[in-house]
């Protein structure tokens, strides 16, 4: 769970980009291999892949090889913390706020 | 009654708010606690003045670039005292369409020795973005990951 707020800023990230919500689209439908996932976009595959890689950074996909095919997958609970997405906006500026204090109270010990 | 797209967090900070602000109006103080470890923060712009520019980027574990994170426009700069900035704007007023919409209230008030530090976060309504309906927020997008959730499962 905290590992996964950590990521909820990259979560949020890569959300932000209309091919790779298409993608999350798709892979809602099932698992799918790279290949098949890139067709629909007018893009070279190394754009395409860097997306996936964005996707995959985030948690969001995961993918695999078997042999020269590379299939993603969704993942579901990664995407339902993404879902009430207030509620995680607050838990960013939450966190951020405990680091500030955390950093600021580490600089400036209290006296005693 | 709350908008429904507006957070507020608050916490007393043990440090007087000339200490809490230099954590805030130092580029290399920023980066340590802006964005949650193993991420690495790089702040590019910091320039706190109404209408100056405000940008974050961020780096993933391993990763060899830095991608953007916060790229905004400071509204009102109070020193020790408060600090506005808004994701709709970039540098120097300038209109933007930010992948998240927000403006953000700092404030930074002197209580018991130390500081009360709030956020007070705007959103754009929740139901007025074209991004979450896009993805499908409010339209049965929670069955859909309950029924993966079961393919998954099985």
């Amino acid at each position: 769970m905290a590992n996964q707020q950590t990521s909820l800023d990259t979560v949020f990230h890569a959300l932000a980009d209309p091919t790779r919500r298409a993608v999350i689209g798709r892979l809602l439908g099932g698992a799918a291999p790279v290949k098949r996932l890139a067709e629909p976009f007018a893009m070279g595959l190394p754009a395409f892949m860097k997306h996936l890689s964005v996707l995959e950074t985030s948690g969001l996909i995961r993918s695999e090889k078997a042999g020269r095919v590379r299939t993603c997958h969704l993942n579901a609970d990664r995407l339902a913390a993404a879902e009430d997405w207030l509620s995680e906006q607050r838990a960013i500026w939450q966190g951020r706020t405990n680091r500030l204090a955390a950093f600021v109270e580490s600089q400036n010990p209290p006296t005693k | 009654m709350t908008n429904p797209s507006e957070l507020t967090i608050s916490r007393l900070i043990a440090a007087p708010p000339a200490v809490v602000w230099n954590a805030w109006s130092m580029p290399e103080n920023l980066e340590k606690w802006w964005i949650p470890a193993p991420i690495e923060c790089r702040v590019d712009t910091l320039d706190l003045r109404p209408g100056g520019g405000f940008v974050t980027r961020m780096r993933e574990e391993g990763a060899a670039d830095f991608q953007p994170h916060v790229d905004g426009c400071f509204l009102d700069v109070v020193p020790e005292q408060k600090i506005v900035f808004t994701t709709v704007l970039t540098e120097g007023w300038q209109p933007a369409d930010p992948w998240l919409a927000l403006t953000a209230i700092l404030t930074f008030e002197p209580q018991d020795g130390g500081t009360l530090y709030a956020a007070r976060v705007l959103h754009k309504n929740p139901g007025d973005s074209s991004k979450h309906l896009e993805l499908g927020f409010h339209e049965g997008w929670g069955t859909a990951i309950a029924q993966l959730a079961e393919l998954t499962e099985r």
